[in-house]
């Protein structure tokens, strides 16, 4: 179940209905971690003096705010917490507009708003502005940061938009390709064209139709990598009848080798295969001569992991 | 290039999946993946009984002994929930503040049962090595060894002369050695202790042992890790004896260009190996010794010694 990441009421006249936020989306971007090629093992940063290479130790680190090029100030905690936005825990509805005077580009990111113990006035709000088709624009406080927000009705509830201050928004003129499209002319035979082709692509909006497909790549490439090593197919998965005993199934796979060898039996009188890479760090920064035995044959040197059938899965 | 394959089995009530087993992992020897895990399945029984309660770290060969190959400590997250783990020695050399601090140990993987093992041989972990401690003493050598490691042109032959020095430098305290090849050039010589001798005592003894060798023998024995010094010479590697090394495990395969083994032999071999016999075995040979003469290792698991009191 989801958790509210906020709680307060919305605030409207003289009314005040008690509500918590809830996310309404779940971002499914794939994260990877960053690798060290040879090892697998995890990246780490540090935190050094630009000027001395040195560690600087958390409680060392404040924060500058850069005047002119090398020029700081120096704001303190303290300082900044006295600034805060007054955590009000109320969403201040300011007024009510239409739906369409909004601009898509000035949505951010989309919350759920549930009614708080109190559901009847909850209810009665968002059947009123659903018949009314207006949002509410409205102000409110969350972590320390105030936001600008569209409040609206949608199939029986409300929903909560963050939405991006006028002044966030880039100036489309400072864009020098847009700007010139200022001085061209448009042919209305050429008008009428592109509006036939856009007619003959027009469809209802239905977003179940799209997927991320690269997503949907990427996770199924890391399916296919990690499934070469992964040993124990979940029970469902399997298929009891093709589950052989271990020696049947091994037997079956040495005579075949045995055979090979037989059709081949010039195989086998080279030299030693030694690795290719003989310094290298293991996982954990131990060199291969630490860890095994005759490590002064040089014998097993590590190497960018794994690549082919058996890749290394990451270890977080 | 083998088809990517994969069969599932079943093997002591677990299920595994192995893949890839007609691929070539020693391909001048012909030899598949197939036959290292049938290897591996073979003589685990008797591996357990060294293996089975230590830290283990791979040197995986995913495309091969001729291909790279990494060391995995780190037991991977992907095993299945039945592979045992315990948390082992990080590195010695720790790199931070957090590190230094003793928080650093990493999970490895135990590997205490037949399945385990087969499991680590599908993941192409060719290569297996222990530590002389077990993983619920960490700093408790149940073993000591000395790895003697030939510098050309000094080979099998020179470190059975040492091999042969040093049981009877360390019989003459009533200390029994069990002799193993190293499945590469060299042999290792392993004194089961099995007793509560920490590891700084046991480690200093081993120095001592190794500094008496060279005395005695000084055109023969080399203590110290400089290549360059070790031309004819066999240099015994005590230093395998602290906590954070690891040694390859009796019955490992190892990576080099045909399947041998580090396989456990006799001091009659070893008297042989002296007189110039070769002494080096291939995973079907190892197979075929063990079911004629046992596991010629077990007293290193068992056998209870005691050194003489730290100075």
């Amino acid at each position: 179940m989801p958790r509210a990441i906020w709680s307060g009421s919305i605030s409207f006249g003289l009314v005040n209905i008690p509500v918590k936020l809830y996310s309404a989306v779940s971002r499914k971007t794939v994260h990877f971690n960053q690798l060290d090629s040879r090892t697998n093992s995890r990246i780490k940063q540090k935190r050094v003096s630009a000027q001395t290479g040195e560690d600087v130790p958390y409680d060392q680190i404040v924060k500058g705010y850069e005047l002119a090029s090398g020029a700081y100030v120096v704001v303190t905690d303290d300082e900044l917490s006295a600034l805060d936005p007054k955590a009000l825990r109320t969403i201040d509805i300011d007024e009510f507009v239409d739906l369409a005077e909004i601009d898509p580009m000035f949505y951010d990111a989309p919350y759920y708003l549930a009614p708080d113990r109190a559901p009847k006035p909850y209810l009665l709000l968002a059947e009123a502005m659903c018949k009314t088709n207006k949002v509410g624009v409205a102000r409110f406080v969350m972590r320390t940061k105030q936001y600008l927000a569209a409040v609206r009705s949608m199939d029986g509830h409300l929903v909560l938009s963050t939405m991006v201050y006028a002044d966030e928004i880039n100036d489309p003129s400072s864009i020098p390709e847009l700007a010139e499209l200022a001085g061209i002319e448009l042919s209305d035979k050429e008008m009428v064209m592109a509006e036939q082709l856009i007619d003959s692509l027009a469809a209802d909006f239905e977003p179940d139709k799209f997927h991320d497909t690269y997503r949907e790549a990427v996770l199924e490439l890391i399916d296919r990598k990690a499934s070469g090593q992964q040993l124990v197919a979940p029970a469902a998965a399997a298929e009891p009848d093709k589950v052989v005993d271990l020696m049947a199934a091994l037997e079956a796979s040495v005579a075949a080798a045995k055979e090979a060898r037989k059709r081949h039996p010039t195989a086998g009188n080279g030299t030693a295969g030694e690795p290719t890479v003989v310094e290298a760090t293991a996982a954990d920064g131990t060199t291969a001569e630490e860890t095994a035995g005759e490590g002064a044959e040089g014998h097993s040197g590590t190497a960018p992991g794994p690549q082919g059938p058996e890749p290394e899965a990451k270890s977080a | 290039m083998a088809e990517a394959t994969s069969t599932t089995v079943h093997i002591e009530g677990r299920r595994l999946t192995l893949t890839n087993l007609g691929k070539l992992m020693y391909p001048e020897a012909s030899f598949t993946k197939g036959e290292v895990i049938d290897y591996y399945a073979r003589i685990a029984p008797v591996m357990l009984a060294h293996l089975g309660d230590r830290c283990v770290t791979f040197v995986r060969y995913p495309d091969g002994v001729q291909g790279k190959s990494f060391f995995e400590k780190r037991c991977p997250g992907h095993r299945p929930d039945w592979v045992r783990t315990a948390l082992g020695r990080g590195d010695r050399r720790a790199r931070t503040a957090a590190d230094r601090s003793g928080t650093g140990g990493i999970d490895y993987c135990v590997l205490s049962d037949v399945p385990s093992i087969v499991w680590a041989a599908n993941l192409a972990a060719i290569e297996m090595h222990t530590p002389m401690a077990r993983a619920a003493k960490m700093d408790i050598p149940t073993m000591a060894v000395f790895d003697l490691d030939p510098g050309a042109p000094a080979a099998m032959r020179e470190c059975a002369e040492v091999a042969l020095h040093l049981r009877e430098a360390l019989g003459s305290l009533d200390l029994e050695l069990f002799p193993k090849t190293s499945g590469s050039k060299g042999l290792q010589v392993y004194l089961p202790l099995n007793a509560d001798h920490d590891r700084d005592h046991v480690r200093s003894f081993a120095l001592a042992v190794a500094q008496l060798m060279e005395k005695q023998h000084p055109n023969l024995v080399l203590t110290t890790m400089a290549k360059d010094l070790r031309v004819g010479k066999v240099f015994i590697d005590w230093s395998q004896n602290a906590v954070f090394k690891t040694t390859v495990c009796a019955y490992s395969l190892r990576a080099r260009s045909r399947p041998t083994v580090s396989t456990p032999v006799t001091w009659e071999e070893v008297e042989a190996a002296a007189d110039g016999a070769p002494l080096s075995f291939e995973a079907p040979t190892v197979i075929e010794r063990v079911a004629g003469m046992g596991d010629l290792f077990a007293p290193a698991a068992t056998l209870v010694q005691h050194l003489p009191p730290a100075a």
